[in-house]
């Protein structure tokens, strides 16, 4: 289980290599993204300008709004110039909102990332904690009793699950209000008061996922011959658990929690809805439908980047945990 | 499995099993006969009443345009379970299939199949579903696609993460030495200690695909009227939630029974593979 | 302003329900304009926050491009019209001081003097003309252009007098510029960053998609209004959430509640449910150009398959008024009481249907989000389509991208018509053979010989009876079904004051901003 010092030095270049490796190849599966991202909205029926002119478009104002908008040009020509304005950083103009797209992202990233922040800090503890105190109570009451919480807390719909909330705390109870349109000038107090609701709203439906595969990798741990023979040298199982299981199961278990909080940003779009946030994942929504194609390809980045930061974080930190995986 | 067989694991199994088998067993059941034993076509207008509660013509109530919940219920739970299961089971076998591919093949188709899924997996779910169901519109075989093409990602994440894990076990090591082909590694050595997690994920992910279906009818997408599926019935009621209208209560008791009872049969079933 | 525009609306007040102020408030119709001081304890203070529908990306500054239900209430905050819709729903003039013409062609407007945008800048013709005229560059992107169409000309006459010559006759002018779209900007203007006009709120802070705020305009050309200090404009997209954020206090007054919404409003104390009985309507679309609505059995059974009844009381609780298949409500001054009432008949639709030898074609009816109660109205053909033994399936299609991708293109769907504000309007933009949103693509010719002939009338019996032929028509031959018009139902604070339906709209035609006041 342990590894020589020598090894240690050798791993670390590995390791070193192997994130620059993965950052070469976050580039790629970026790129890959937009493209992707860019060939499947080209599927889509209608255009900005038909969208943006709506029920009432006169042929003769489509011709002309899709010149502005420079829709005439071929698709691969807008991807193009698209591309080489990101690269100098620019994102691009959006169609319908008449302003730069780095301007609309500045507004709305901040909102995303505090909610999925609070969100972390609020589920991640409380789900490795549920799932490492499952895996150590294994079919015992406590184990059953926290299994079937986590199970229930997925088993509604989450638009359910937030009307009823709002339905408690804020037209029966009046703790809380109903909408989470935070006014700039707003303190701390009001932001977390605003932010209860859609915070706990979401933290249940990513927890449920966090706590099982939490206490199925360190189960699936538990069933091998080294941990029957630790037991058998007399550890304790809590010490068991802490020094060879937990290091042996960090890779599945930092995957499911970085999926999960990935799932934060571009999955809030139903708590988005309900509580009026203006977070990321509405903006898209409105994209898609509004056929804003820089808008909706700057989107498309930032939940990839994201996502793909999670996934990088997450191997390395099981890299770091397992030596074994060390010398792949 | 022989009949025998399958009776006498089932007595193996705890009791939140058997309440998992149940609900499992109950609503498979409901599927596969409750639109026969419909009083009511499911589109049909019968309450003059909206909303109204259990009665003896309606036992279950109506809904919010006075149709038979029913009917409703019955014909709802095949979708569900049906999309569900069917999305749930394709996504994980892709998705499985895929990871052991990456794991035991050569790095470069890691790394491929690896940049792949992340870009997949990048875009939101709900929001793919809805590009893809504004593009192609909706049909029950495009709504299965969807559901499972985006659970794809997330299962080959962590059966991939699982069986890397694995490959570095010793008795891999050692089968390698032995020289077994890559195949034969995969599904006897690999494959039998996924299982378990892999199960679990399983359960979840038909939750997950369940709950999509929900949220893709909040989004005003999903199974062709009058037909609804579980999620679909729950969102059509929602106004009838302040007054505890059984046409709302009726279906989210019946997505959290069905959703709950999987994952208690799957948690206690026993677990195969090398201990 | 022209004796014959004015056309006496007041049976569109008297049959408008709801609570509020008492219809047939005279003294304030009668006070004009000018002196639109409340007598009474109208407090001048408080901040509001109203919720629309929705926000998007496109909200705009820009009264042409105004596509939401936020849009209108914003520039109608924040802009002016030459005129405005009185309460009895007769135009009267705003920031015009007389809007005249002898033929219903050429007509003068003389505007009212010392009216000053919010940056100080003196209001002159110039602007006026600017403002109508942008909206026939297709670059404009308005949403109006189809109208503006017939502004021949506009040209200024002296600082606050010009001359709108239009391409044909229309008595109707002096409604059609009382509309959002028409709001008067700065002579040129195209960059809308600021919400510059004249109207009775200032902007303070505008987002696309999350909210609007403006604040009193003391400089206003109304004295004594408007009453509020601060309206904050937000839009929430689902229902129930609207309806949750009014009852929790978040909200003072929510936009477009579910008929089924009604009953828990009511039950709270401090909230009150309005009704504006409206032309709004959602109807069915039959091609006449296309199988199977090109027999016009066809069409005949489908007419006599819809359960009006049904879809009035289960889809709309009756907050809904039964339609008769052509688009004048029977609360319109205009509409035609003789004409007889089409209703459930099984048997005729029956045997209209062997007439067609369709069978069991599988027939798809396409239904959408978009057009409200579209849905939960196919799924009504159907059910009645099954008894009579056809095979309709409904097709139901996203919100997103209905309107250039379905609307008017499947044999069968539906469409959705919001309230205009004349016959005129809502006839020559769906009706008419030439019309672009033509729904159903019949051609009459007869009917468009009436048309032209209705719109150009001075005398208001003739046109009655004018309109009343064209009612006929449409039912009789027409391919599209309306079963019902739907009421516009409105939830507000019981403190927010003022109210009285306008039919054109909910939130008292989008334009509450000016009337509401606030009262503990």
């Amino acid at each position: 289980m342990t590894a020589s010092p020598d090894a240690h030095t050798q791993g670390g270049r590995q390791l070193a290599l192997m994130i620059l490796g993965r950052i070469g190849a976050s580039v790629v599966t970026l790129i890959l993204v937009a493209l992707v991202v860019f060939a499947i909205s080209s599927l889509l029926p209608g255009d900005a300008a038909q969208e943006a002119l709506g029920q009432s478009a006169t042929p003769e104002q489509i011709a002309a709004l899709r010149q502005e908008m420079g829709l005439d040009r071929p698709a691969y020509e807008r991807f193009g110039t698209w591309a080489w304005g990101l690269i100098g950083g620019d994102a691009g103009q959006s169609l319908v909102a008449n302003m730069p797209v780095g301007d609309i992202i500045r507004e709305r990233l901040p909102n995303s990332l505090i909610l999925a922040a609070i969100t972390t800090l609020v589920a991640v503890p409380l789900a490795l904690g549920i799932g490492i105190a499952s895996a150590m109570n294994r079919d015992g009451r406590l184990d059953r009793a926290l299994n079937i919480a986590t199970l229930s807390m997925v088993a509604l719909p989450e638009f359910l699950v937030a009307t009823l909330a709002v339905l408690i705390f804020s037209v029966w109870l009046q703790w809380l209000p109903s909408i989470a349109l935070v006014p700039e000038e707003a303190g701390v107090a009001e932001l977390l008061k605003a932010l209860a609701m859609p915070v706990a709203a979401l933290a249940i439906v990513v927890m449920a996922q966090m706590a099982r595969m939490t206490r199925a990798a360190i189960i699936d741990q538990l069933d091998r011959p080294y941990v029957e023979m630790a037991v058998l040298k007399g550890l304790s199982l809590r010490r068991i658990i802490l020094t060879h299981v937990l290091p042996n199961s960090v890779g599945p278990i930092f995957n499911a929690v970085a999926l999960s909080l990935s799932y934060l940003l571009g999955g809030a779009i139903i708590v988005e809805t309900i509580f009026n946030y203006p977070g990321l994942a509405s903006l898209m929504v409105n994209a898609v439908t509004s056929r804003d194609m820089p808008l909706l390809q700057a989107c498309a980045m930032i939940f990839c980047a994201a996502y793909l930061a999670l996934m990088l974080i997450a191997d390395v930190a099981a890299i770091l945990a397992n030596p074994r995986l060390r010398n792949q | 499995m022989s009949v025998g067989r399958f009776l006498r694991s089932l007595r193996g199994l705890s009791l939140a099993g058997r309440i998992g088998f149940g609900l499992v067993l109950f609503w498979v059941v409901t599927a596969l006969i409750g639109p026969m034993l419909a009083p009511h076509p499911v589109g049909a207008f019968v309450d003059r009443n909206v909303f109204g509660g259990y009665s003896s013509s309606f036992p279950l109530g109506s809904d919010y345009l006075g149709r038979d919940v029913l009917s409703r219920l019955l014909s709802g739970a095949r979708y569900t379970i049906g999309l569900g299961a069917s999305a749930a089971i394709a996504a994980c076998m892709v998705g499985t299939g895929l990871a052991l591919v990456a794991a035991l093949g050569s790095r470069w188709t890691d790394e491929l199949l690896s940049r792949f899924m992340d870009t997949l997996l990048s875009i939101p779910s709900k929001i793919l579903a809805l590009v893809l169901i504004a593009a192609f519109g909706s049909s029950l075989l495009l709504l299965m696609v969807i559901a499972a093409f985006t659970y794809v990602p997330g299962n080959y994440r962590i059966a991939r993460a699982l069986a890397v894990n694995l490959n570095q076990m010793d008795f891999v090591v050692a089968a390698r030495a032995r020289g077994e082909r890559a195949l034969h590694i995969a599904l006897s050595e690999i494959l039998p200690n996924m299982i378990h997690p892999l199960l679990a994920d399983f359960g979840l992910r038909f939750v997950f695909i369940v709950l999509l279906l929900s949220a893709l009818s909040f989004l005003g997408l999903g199974v062709q009227p009058p037909a609804a599926d579980l999620g679909s019935l729950v969102r059509e009621n929602i106004s009838g939630i302040v007054e505890g209208a059984p046409a709302i209560l009726i279906p989210a008791l019946a997505i959290a029974t069905l959703t709950v009872g999987v994952n208690m049969l799957i948690d206690a079933l026993p677990h195969a593979g090398r201990k | 302003m022209s004796d014959d525009g004015s056309i006496s609306r007041r049976r569109w007040l008297e049959t408008a329900l709801g609570g509020g102020v008492a219809a047939g408030a005279g003294s304030l119709l009668l006070a004009g304009c000018g002196s639109a001081a409340r007598k009474g304890a109208a407090s001048a203070s408080g901040r509001i926050r109203a919720a629309c529908m929705s926000l998007s990306m496109a909200d705009t500054l820009d009264p042409a491009k105004a596509a939401l239900s936020s849009d209108y209430v914003r520039h109608y905050m924040i802009y002016s019209c030459l005129t405005e819709l009185g309460r009895d729903q007769r135009p009267r003039p705003n920031l015009a001081e007389s809007i005249v013409s002898e033929d219903q062609r050429v007509w003068h407007v003389r505007l009212r003097s010392g009216v000053t945008f919010h940056d100080g800048k003196s209001l002159t013709s110039a602007d006026v003309a600017y403002s109508l005229l942008r909206h026939k560059q297709p670059l404009t992107g308005s949403k109006v252009a189809g109208i503006a169409e017939q502004f021949a000309a506009v040209r200024a006459d002296g600082p606050l007098d010009l001359v709108i010559e239009l391409s044909g006759a229309n008595a109707d002018l002096p409604i059609i510029l009382s509309q959002s779209h028409f709001g008067i900007v700065p002579d040129g203007e195209t960059r809308f960053a600021s919400g510059n006009g004249t109207g009775p709120y200032r902007l303070a802070f505008f987002t696309p998609g999350v909210r609007t705020i403006a604040r009193k305009n003391p400089a206003y050309f109304k004295p004594g209004k408007p009453h509020l200090d601060e309206i904050e404009l937000i839009g929430i997209a689902d229902e129930v959430s609207r309806v949750n954020a009014l009852l929790a206090g978040d909200v003072h007054m929510a936009l477009s509640v579910n008929p089924r919404s009604t009953g828990r409003i009511a039950a709270s104390p401090g909230h009150v449910v309005r009704e504006t009985p409206s032309s709004l309507y959602t109807d069915l679309v039959m091609r006449v150009d296309r199988f199977p609505g090109s027999s016009p059995d066809f069409v005949a059974a489908m007419k006599f398959l819809t359960d009006r009844d049904l879809i009035k009381r289960a889809l709309f609780r009756d907050f809904a008024t039964v339609g008769n298949d052509h688009p004048i409500p029977p609360f319109h001054p205009y509409h035609r009481a003789d004409l007889p009432q089409t209703t459930l008949d099984l048997d005729r639709a029956r045997w209209h249907l062997q007439r067609t030898g369709i069978g069991r074609t599988p027939l798809p009816i396409y239904a959408t989000p978009a057009a409200e109660g579209s849905v939960d109205m196919a799924s009504v053909f159907q059910e009645y389509g099954a008894r009579v033994g056809l095979n309709i399936a409904v097709n139901r299609v996203p919100a997103d991208g209905y309107w250039s991708t379905h609307w008017m293109k499947h044999p069968m769907g539906f469409g959705s018509v919001n309230p205009r504000p004349t016959a005129d309007l809502v006839f020559s933009l769906f009706f008419e053979s030439t019309a672009a949103w033509n729904e159903s693509g019949w051609n009459n010719p007869a009917f468009d010989r009436l048309l032209v002939e209705a719109r150009g009338e001075g005398d208001e019996a003739r046109r009655k009876q004018l309109y009343g032929e064209m009612q006929g028509l449409v039912r009789d031959h027409g391919g599209i079904g309306i079963p019902v018009f739907i009421s516009l139902l409105d939830g507000y604070d019981r403190r927010l004051k003022g109210w009285y339906p306008v039919p054109l709209g909910g939130f008292m035609g989008y334009a509450f901003a000016e009337h509401l006041w606030w009262e503990d």
